[in-house]
């Protein structure tokens, strides 16, 4: 009985359309007139002739390896810190969590589109501390996906809060006793901190993975929707709207989702298998 | 009823206008077009007049930018829950009308629907197959948009009609020369712009796309048209291409506006948004010649056009609203030309006395294109949008030195041919 809004919900907002996006991608459909039934057409052009598809699979590819480490390091470090007892420390977790809660908004992506545009506040920055002329970074094939990157990494927030919990659960005995034998800081990171946080970064790697793998608005605001400069920021989504809503070609962008699909849950896969040979459960 | 949308760059806020209580009214059309604040400003505004004469009507309107606007309405399309009068461009009306996603207007002609006072050959420019699919708002033509400021300071001619590209060349090497601000040049990068790409086609002889869709011009012309555009950068005339791509395509992010270059192009009814967003006087002129006796470059299109949904079932109200939107003398003054020159005879005499500076400039500009203006080029084919991101792409490619002319002009034909010939 409670349950009936959540179903509701799951049958009319989430298994209707997957199902049906899953029938779409064997068809060919306009929008503007009826789904015609092409078969494995998409899938088989998708996989031997369409350069875009590997182009955006290189984006999204060297993005995700990039930013899903970067952005747990980071997330941890912060952790660490605000882990030694500071003062005001829910304010310092409130302030580091924001990006988290605005990094997604359209807002974000304006506002990084600014700071690295041509006489943005970098190159400002630049030109009066070291005299440098810089290029400007989103729209210089060369550097647009790693100001993404950069904005992926700081938004380093959810990870981090969960990170901070899973410290909290280290019993500080086991800190005081390595003390006690002499063990330095670095040496108690890596003996102690970080082997009883393996599960917890297990967890936010596999969630932060799937996330990098859908990215989409920060691409679509700063490349102004194109995937440009010359398809540097082509990221997969991105290229999936394009497919959808710019050519009108429903069924092909409803089969890039489902291969999109297939490739997010191997890598989940292989994160698991691989898992027992570096995830430590306490027990 | 009396609530409008105003759905602008993903941000939404909510305007009230005051309109008639809403018990009175017994139907409501949807009205969805896209456009900048200006044109909405203008558009909600004719349209309370319609609603103050027409009391038993509601008009409600949406507007959102370029790139959102086919997306949505695609979406809208497809769902059957698409507004009653769909702003439709010259690009897209063969694909709407061909699938059938937009009503022919013939049979409102002459009742609900008055084209009486358009010169016949507009009111073709909106016919699909012989029928009439869409009214036109206004006429345009590709322009120049030039800061008229520098080119006084610095004492030098503005372009005209007699201008080649060499002559445009040297103007533009001696305004980034002058050194007005760090970072000014000249002109902006025009190579990724389809529309200076179609008139230097057509000077040579050539188009975008033959009657039945296909490719017009070979490799050899997007070479030779990459390398013109290669030479200005180099010689500094334009900007280098991290600079253009700052440009998104639309009036706020042009480099006109943003006063990085002092001749940017455009559409000619775009001046008014350009004067608006721009503090010195912006002028007017044509595309450059490539020989003094090459013509035909330009020609006069429907800026935009309404078309009217095939599923409303307000069909008639709505034609009667295209109808006052394009006719009424009131309407016309608070249009002005934004949308383009008025198709109407009627309402461009009467404009005539009231036009502004903005107005005037534009109406003489279209009207004395002279032997520059050669014939409306057919609509083109479905999907000549996805061309046009491809050879937007190319040309960047080879603005940032990955690609050499000719490789680039190669691969785009290539690319450009596959998809005119893509079935999936």
């Amino acid at each position: 009985m409670f349950l009936t809004p959540w179903l509701i919900g799951l049958f009319c907002f989430t298994l209707g359309p997957i199902v049906y996006s899953f029938y779409l991608s064997f068809t060919r459909f306009d929008l503007l007139t009826a789904p015609d039934w092409v078969g494995l057409e998409n899938y088989r052009r998708i996989l031997t002739e369409d350069p875009k598809f590997l182009a955006s699979m290189r984006v999204t590819f060297l993005y995700v390896l990039f930013s899903v480490p970067l952005k747990l390091a980071f997330a941890l470090a912060v952790a660490m810190l605000l882990n030694k007892g500071i003062k005001g420390l829910t304010l310092y977790r409130a302030i580091f969590y924001l990006p988290s809660l605005l990094g997604a908004s359209v807002a974000i992506a304006t506002l990084w589109r600014t700071i690295f545009s041509a006489d943005g506040l970098i190159n400002q920055l630049l030109w009066s501390f070291f005299g440098i002329n810089g290029p400007s970074w989103i729209t210089n094939p060369k550097y647009a996906l790693w100001t993404l990157v950069v904005l992926g990494v700081w938004q380093f927030g959810s990870p981090m809060i969960i990170f901070l919990a899973g410290l909290r659960q280290i019993p500080q005995d086991m800190y005081e006793a390595a003390s006690l034998d002499g063990a330095s800081g670095w040496r108690q990171f890596w003996k102690i901190t970080l082997p009883l946080l393996t599960p917890i970064v297990f967890f936010n790697m596999i969630i932060q993975t799937i996330e990098a793998f859908k990215s989409f608005t920060p691409a679509f605001i700063i490349s102004g929707g194109l995937g440009g400069p010359v398809n540097s920021t082509l990221f997969y989504a991105l290229y999936l709207y394009q497919e959808a809503f710019s050519f009108f070609r429903m069924g092909y962008a409803s089969a890039l989702a489902w291969v999109l699909l297939v490739i997010i849950s191997l890598f989940t896969a292989i994160s698991f298998l691989t898992s027992r040979y570096w995830v430590h459960y306490d027990d | 009823m009396n609530r409008r949308q105003f759905l602008a760059g993903g941000s939404a806020t909510l305007a009230l206008a005051a309109a008639g209580p809403a018990f009175a009214q017994q139907q409501r059309l949807r009205m969805i077009f896209w456009g900048s604040q200006t044109r909405a400003e203008r558009t909600y505004a004719a349209a309370d007049l319609f609603m103050k004469a027409n009391p038993g009507t509601g008009v409600e309107g949406e507007f959102l930018g370029w790139n959102d606007y086919w997306a949505k309405l695609a979406t809208q399309t497809a769902g059957g829950n698409a507004p009653d009068i769909i702003q439709m461009d010259y690009r897209y009306i063969v694909e709407y009308a061909s699938r059938g996603a937009i009503a022919p207007l013939d049979d409102f002609v002459g009742t609900a629907l008055n084209v009486a006072d358009f010169d016949p050959l507009q009111v073709d420019s909106g016919k699909v197959g012989g029928k009439l699919y869409g009214i036109s708002l206004g006429a345009n033509s590709v322009a120049m948009m030039v800061n008229r400021a520098v080119f006084e300071k610095l004492k030098l001619p503005l372009p005209d009609a007699s201008t080649t590209w060499d002559d445009f060349s040297q103007l533009a090497v001696e305004i980034t020369n002058a050194g007005i601000r760090r970072g000014f040049y000249g002109a902006a990068d025009g190579s990724k712009n389809e529309q200076i790409f179609e008139n230097y086609l057509r000077q040579r002889g050539k188009a975008l796309y033959t009657a039945d869709g296909q490719l017009a011009f070979d490799a050899s012309d997007v070479a030779e048209w990459f390398d013109m555009w290669a030479k200005l950068r180099e010689a500094g005339a334009i900007p280098p291409a991290d600079i253009q791509e700052l440009d998104q395509q639309n009036i706020d992010t042009s480099l006109l506006t943003q006063n990085k270059v002092a001749v940017a192009y455009a559409n000619s009814n775009e001046l008014v948004g350009y004067q608006k967003l721009n503090k010195e006087p912006v002028a007017l002129a044509n595309f450059p010649r490539l020989t003094a006796e090459s013509k035909g470059g330009h020609y006069r299109k429907p800026a935009m056009l309404f078309s009217v949904f095939a599923k409303s079932p307000n069909q008639k109200a709505a034609a009667e609203f295209i109808s006052y939107f394009v006719n009424d003398l009131e309407a016309a003054k608070v249009l002005g030309t934004e949308r383009g020159i008025p198709e109407s005879s009627k309402v461009r005499d009467a404009l005539s006395g009231t036009l502004d500076e903005v107005g005037k400039t534009m109406l003489s500009y279209v009207s004395g294109l002279g032997d520059l203006a050669a014939k409306l080029p057919p609509s083109p084919p479905n999907a000549a949008g996805e061309v046009l991101i491809a050879f937007q792409r190319t040309a960047s490619g080879v603005a940032f030195g990955s690609q050499s002319s000719s490789d680039a002009a190669q691969a785009f034909v290539t690319e450009a041919d596959a998809i005119l010939k893509r079935k999936t």
